[in-house]
């Protein structure tokens, strides 16, 4: 069958090691009403995970060999917060049932850590349709340089209450039609922003937040404004090549070079 | 241990253990090296590979089913000439042989691509993949084209055609035959709400891919090895393709889940086909052992 001829992407060599490993549900509290955040025991290896960068989490049972194979596919887990040299914590909706001692086998790290300006003042984060739950690790490190924070709720987002988060970070539900107030002076401002959509309709997504921003400022140079996807990983390794993105100039998978893409270069639906 | 997976011959394809991966399941060339030891496996067979490049699939390419996935990429690959660049050096380093998997598209598409694939040491073979749907004429020409290589040449029937395509298959060319490749299904996509056709893979497959290898299996000249591939999910699976008459087996997406699975597999059955020869114990089996040496020593004892 015909297809569009395009550069295709140089294999990428991974650096430092996904490895696969078992981590346990020490503690459990909810945090809103939705949500609930899981405190894991994890390998030290870990301890060193940074923003951006993501878990294959499988649930498994103490006897190994009783495999249940649903649901089938590896959940895509982004830590929200580093407690210690071997706990992570993790957010996950509180209609997901876990109790502590849960057995979780895990493939990771997962991804490129996410890549900041040097001198970062204005940071703004955008989550659509999606809880912001992926863009949480990067709070801490960026509020303790100094870095002002604006997190813009729109879609589905707004159902996610804001209330545990650190109190320095702006929040801001979007309208209906996706506007807010000063929304010119959120955009304009921002030295960077993420763009977190939900899985599925991203290059949409993407598209319509990007014709926001265009349409509130100027200029949009490349490195500025990042789209952050979260679709299902298979295999995460690069081996299954179902996160193939279409990249200007190359085709990237999200497993090895994502998860955010400069959305000046993604070929927006 | 030394197990032949293909006719008997002077290319034929020799391997330590009959287990590999299936094609699209492990990457082009060594992406799982981080959580597999490639040396524990009998070969790689990569990602289908195409003569001219194919980009991605547009829409959802994973749909999660009750135990089991559909999976649309749309077999993104840089094209022949282009993969064996990138890959080569990667295939070098590997310590098991390296099957390429070619996706059948013409004959002439196939004939100048196993010409080019003649010439590259690191391949130790080519499995040649049949489209679904495709007829017996086109599927004889296309493996006609495909057999003019001088290395091994697999071939891997689609699932629905399986039955009818096998002994045209095997007698125009084909080393071994590949049963089968994962059926292709519709599903629709939770999130884009959309119908989504794709290949279908989870533990479900097996029981019909057993029922219809062991059945060709009969039918099928018995010096021409088939590789049972669907559904493999543990050891005892890959157990029950090799009693169906399996000579190997390929493991799928059971190794994006489980990613030690494979060598597992590749463990649990490289033993057993060893030892049960000898109808020995894998604790005490040797290369020498012969059938009765055990039960002599059991009887001893």
């Amino acid at each position: 069958m015909p297809r569009t001829v395009a550069p295709f992407p140089k294999p990428t060599i991974m650096k430092g090691g996904m490895r696969e490993t078992q981590a346990i549900v020490e503690r459990i509290k909810r945090v809103n009403r939705g949500y609930q955040r899981l405190e894991l025991a994890v390998d030290r290896s870990l301890s060193s995970l940074l923003p951006g960068q993501a878990l294959l989490v499988r649930r498994i049972s103490k006897d190994y060999e009783a495999e249940n194979w649903h649901p089938y596919l590896r959940e895509l887990w982004f830590p929200v917060d580093i407690l210690a040299s071997n706990m992570l914590v993790l957010e996950q909706p509180a209609r997901e049932q876990f109790l502590p001692g849960q057995l979780l086998s895990i493939l990771g790290p997962i991804g490129k850590p996410l890549r900041f300006r040097q001198k970062l003042r204005n940071l703004l984060l955008i989550a659509y349709e999606t809880p912001p739950t992926p863009l949480l690790l990067m709070l801490p490190p960026l509020l303790a340089q100094g870095t002002s924070i604006t997190l813009v709720a729109m879609g589905a987002a707004r159902d996610y209450d804001c209330a545990h988060l650190p109190e320095e970070v702006e929040i801001i539900q979007a309208n209906d039609d996706h506007s807010w107030q000063d929304m010119v002076m959120t955009v304009g401002w921002a030295d960077q922003a993420f763009v977190l959509v939900g899985a599925g309709l991203e290059l949409t997504r993407f598209a319509e937040v990007m014709r926001l921003i265009r349409a509130r400022r100027q200029d949009v140079p490349a490195n500025t404004i990042f789209g952050f996807f979260q679709r299902q990983l298979p295999c995460g390794v690069g081996a299954c090549q179902a996160c193939m993105l279409p990249i200007r100039g190359a085709a990237k998978l999200q497993c090895l070079d994502g998860p955010a893409f400069d959305l000046t270069q993604l070929r927006l639906a | 241990m030394a197990i032949e997976i293909t006719r008997p011959g002077k290319t034929s394809l020799i391997v330590a253990t009959p287990v590999m991966p299936a094609a699209g399941s492990l990457g082009f060339a060594d992406e799982y090296r981080n959580l597999i030891d490639y040396a524990n496996l009998g070969a790689v067979v990569t990602n289908p590979a195409t003569i001219e490049p194919w980009q991605p699939a547009a829409g959802a390419r994973i749909v999660p089913l009750d135990a089991g996935l559909l999976v649309h990429t749309g077999l993104p690959n840089p094209g022949l000439r282009a993969l064996l660049r990138q890959y080569r050096r990667a295939w070098r380093k590997l310590p098991i042989p390296v099957v390429l998997h070619l996706l059948g598209t013409t004959p002439d598409q196939a004939k100048r691509a196993v010409e080019l694939l003649d010439t590259v040491d690191e391949v130790a073979a080519v499995e040649l993949g049949l489209a679904d749907e495709i007829d017996v004429a086109e599927a004889t020409a296309l493996v006609r084209a495909a057999a003019t290589i001088e290395k091994p040449l697999l071939v891997r029937l689609p699932f629905y055609e399986c039955a009818e395509l096998a002994l045209p298959v095997a007698d125009a060319g084909a080393d071994a035959l590949v049963m089968t490749a994962a059926p292709r299904g519709t599903a629709r996509d939770a999130q884009g709400g959309r119908l989504v056709s794709g290949r279908i893979y989870g533990p479900l497959i097996k029981p019909l891919v057993l029922r219809i290898l062991g059945r060709l299996r009969r039918e099928l000249p018995a010096e021409l090895p088939i590789i049972g591939c669907g559904g493999i999910h543990s050891p005892t699976d890959a157990r029950d393709y090799i009693e169906a008459g399996a000579a190997a087996v390929q493991v799928d997406t059971a190794t994006w889940a489980q990613p030690k699975m494979l060598e597992r597999i590749a463990r649990d059955l490289g033993g057993w086909i060893a030892t049960r020869h000898a109808d020995a114990l894998l604790d005490e089996w040797h290369p020498d052992m012969r059938r009765g040496d055990s039960q002599q020593r059991r009887g001893k004892g």
